[in-house]
């Protein structure tokens, strides 16, 4: 049993159904994020966990206890908010101070906790502060203060970072991290934004409409990616889609790609498995990472089966270190990572490669990935 | 506004000399009834007879002040304004704070703690505050005589009460739904209560709008007649009854300078509130302004 089950959840207002059975369990430890549009139920979800809203059916449980009836108080839970949340009649040293307060921790104690908390996040000299001094990073990081105070089970962070500017984030983003890794403690976590579910998660939950579409480490999120939703939504810039039609040779699956010149450029891709195999003949999503289509001084020349192609470049963005090539291929825009220097400019031919092995296949309908 | 000053074109200086000149006459016109009031409750009788209604006093002559406070005539008594004047404050305290501390707790009830139908419940507690005095009288008098409440006093603060409790929860409601629900839900993880979240949060953050509460009240209570005059009687009556008494009381010679003085009186203790809570007013009328 781990330190957080989530066991068929649901929750309706009516009959809007807001989750429709999320099942999701992580281990002690953990760094569990909630990503998806908003709207997507994510927080709600969290807010469930708290005890904060109620729970319309299912279970959840935190460690070995059940906490569905349980007032959020009771459950063992810390929770940092997107607008801080800080009490702005009290000090920093209160607003800490005050959930130990009610929870009867002796005077002592409470002082004890506060010099800890403070030093462990650097802002002992803000004890006495009242709110409204402080910048929107230093809230963020009373409010999480106050959380550690509490010392819990689970911590729980509601986009904590969606109200800082990009800087910040960035920084109070790898802040976090080192803190779990200090302290080792589980965490749930929501946002909207991918980068921070890449880069801080143990697991991630991509969510939409009510529902987990996927749940797994980054990596597997990332490399293996269960529909069209999770593959454009997961990476930046997003996955390319190309619509072709699936055709094999030799065993292995075949497509082709035509850059707006009428001329098919065959793609060999990986070895068909059986599910692919009974999409021969039929129309498929190609679906290909821009860092996976790139100029041929980028990519690994000694491989022998990535797959060249041509096409016409019609814009260049660059970001610094490589620079976006946007080309048609089967009349849709699709986006290459490639050296500055081999970019090319709009109206000329560029030559790309194709990493094979890296490339997906999901169906136009159902939008599952063809495995 | 400071630099607007420093590079002016002729047109514009000439253009904020005619804005100060008509600030000027309109403050001028505004205060013109003050000033008549105050030069002619200083006044002799024989100086308010002889000279013009504009005319400063010769000499400063407290007399009509004193028998204003303690000796003119309302009606029969002849006791002056003092007993009035406590029984105005007797009434209008335990008003004021009772429908504020309520208006609070709607207002965090209606933000914070929604229920079903709670924005229909607001929606008709809304109406309210255009319902006109006049409306709720008979029906007021009939509950009171059912509650068998027989002190003017007691039957003036319920009145007060219930009749400023739409206000004081609108105030408080619009100020409170510009609070993030966060705060609540932090408060809730911390452990704290129903009470506990609105004594120890809501409440110490919400100064301006208690301020607003306060000066509003206040001055909606002490200036009442209309309330006063129907539900209380004889020397339980306000001051606002009083000094309706004493104006239309005629023993021989009317005393213009009496007059004068005791409506001075009657309107003081709201002139003081707005003088102390006036910067307060305004910021918390805006504080809750800017979120509907």
């Amino acid at each position: 049993m781990g330190a957080l089950s989530i066991r068929n959840v649901k929750k309706s207002y009516g009959n809007t159904h807001i989750l429709k059975g999320i099942d999701i369990e992580i281990e002690k430890g953990e760094f569990l994020i909630l990503v998806g549009p908003s709207g997507c139920g994510k927080s709600t979800l969290l807010n469930m966990i708290a005890g904060l809203d109620d729970i319309s059916s299912g279970e959840i449980a935190i460690g070995e206890r059940v906490v569905n009836t349980l007032s959020p108080k009771d459950r063992d839970i810390a929770m940092v908010f997107q607008s801080y949340a800080l009490y702005p009649n009290m000090t920093v040293r209160k607003n800490i101070a005050f959930g130990l307060d009610i929870r009867k921790v002796p005077k002592g104690e409470q002082d004890e906790i506060i010099g800890r908390v403070a030093k462990m996040l650097q802002m002992e000299h803000l004890l006495d502060r009242k709110p409204h001094q402080l910048s929107g990073g230093q809230r963020q990081r009373v409010a999480m203060g106050r959380a550690l105070a509490r010392n819990p089970a689970l911590f729980l962070f509601d986009e904590p970072l969606s109200n800082l500017d990009a800087k910040l984030r960035v920084e109070l983003r790898s802040e976090i991290k080192l803190l779990h890794q200090r302290l080792g403690t589980t965490i749930v976590y929501v946002t909207h934004d991918q980068i921070e579910a890449m880069t801080l998660a143990d697991k991630i939950a991509v969510m939409k409409d009510g529902e987990v579409r996927q749940f797994g480490s980054p990596q597997q999120i990332y490399d293996s990616p269960a529909d069209l939703y999770v593959a454009g939504f997961i990476g930046s810039p997003a996955m390319n889609f190309i619509p072709c039609e699936l055709a094999e040779d030799a065993g292995r699956a075949v497509v082709a790609l035509d850059s707006g010149d009428g001329n098919k450029q065959r793609i060999v891709l990986g070895a068909i498995s059986d599910t692919q195999r009974a999409y021969v003949g039929k129309p498929v999503v190609l679906g290909v990472r821009p860092e996976q289509l790139t100029d041929t001084s980028s990519a690994h020349s000694e491989r022998d089966d990535l797959q060249t192609l041509t096409a016409t470049v019609a814009i260049t963005e660059p970001t610094g270190p490589d620079t976006l090539v946007t080309v048609t291929l089967n009349g849709t825009k699709t986006v290459a990572r490639c050296h500055p220097r081999a970019a090319g400019s709009p109206g000329e031919q560029v030559k790309l490669m194709l990493d094979p092995g890296k490339a997906l296949l999901f169906d136009p309908a159902t939008e599952k990935r063809l495995a | 506004m400071a630099n607007l000053a420093y590079h002016q074109t002729p047109q514009a200086r000439f253009a904020r000399f005619v804005i100060y000149a008509v600030l000027v006459l309109v403050a001028i016109f505004y205060l013109a009834p003050l000033f008549v009031m105050i030069s002619t409750s200083l006044k002799t009788l024989d100086e308010i007879r002889g000279g013009n209604l504009m005319s400063l006093p010769g000499s400063l002559n407290f007399d009509a002040w004193k028998t204003a406070w303690d000796s003119a005539c309302t009606g029969v008594e002849c006791g002056g304004m003092k007993g009035y004047f406590g029984n105005s404050l007797k009434m209008m305290i335990p008003s004021v704070l009772i429908s504020t501390l309520v208006g609070a707790f709607n207002g965090y009830i209606l933000s914070m703690w929604r229920f079903k139908g709670s924005d229909a419940f607001f929606m008709a507690l809304l109406i309210g505050t255009f319902l006109p005095f006049q409306v709720v009288i008979l029906p007021m008098a009939q509950v009171l005589g059912m509650l068998g409440i027989e002190s003017g006093t007691t039957r003036l603060i319920m009145v007060h009460v219930i009749y400023g409790l739409q206000f004081t929860t609108l105030f408080f409601r619009n100020y409170y739904v510009t609070v993030p629900n966060e705060l609540v839900k932090a408060a809730r993880i911390d452990g704290a209560g129903f009470f506990r979240i609105f004594f120890s949060i809501l409440l110490p953050i919400s100064i301006p709008t208690i301020m607003v509460c306060l000066i509003w009240q206040t001055t909606q209570i002490w200036n009442d007649f209309l309330f006063g005059v129907v539900f209380s009687s004889g020397d339980g009556q306000p001051i606002t009854v009083a000094l309706n008494n004493l104006v239309n009381t005629s023993t021989g010679v009317k005393q213009y300078n009496v007059d004068m003085a005791a409506a001075i009186i009657a309107a003081l203790p709201t002139l003081v509130v707005y003088a102390i809570g006036g910067k307060y007013f305004v910021r918390g009328l805006t504080a809750g302004a800017v979120k509907g």
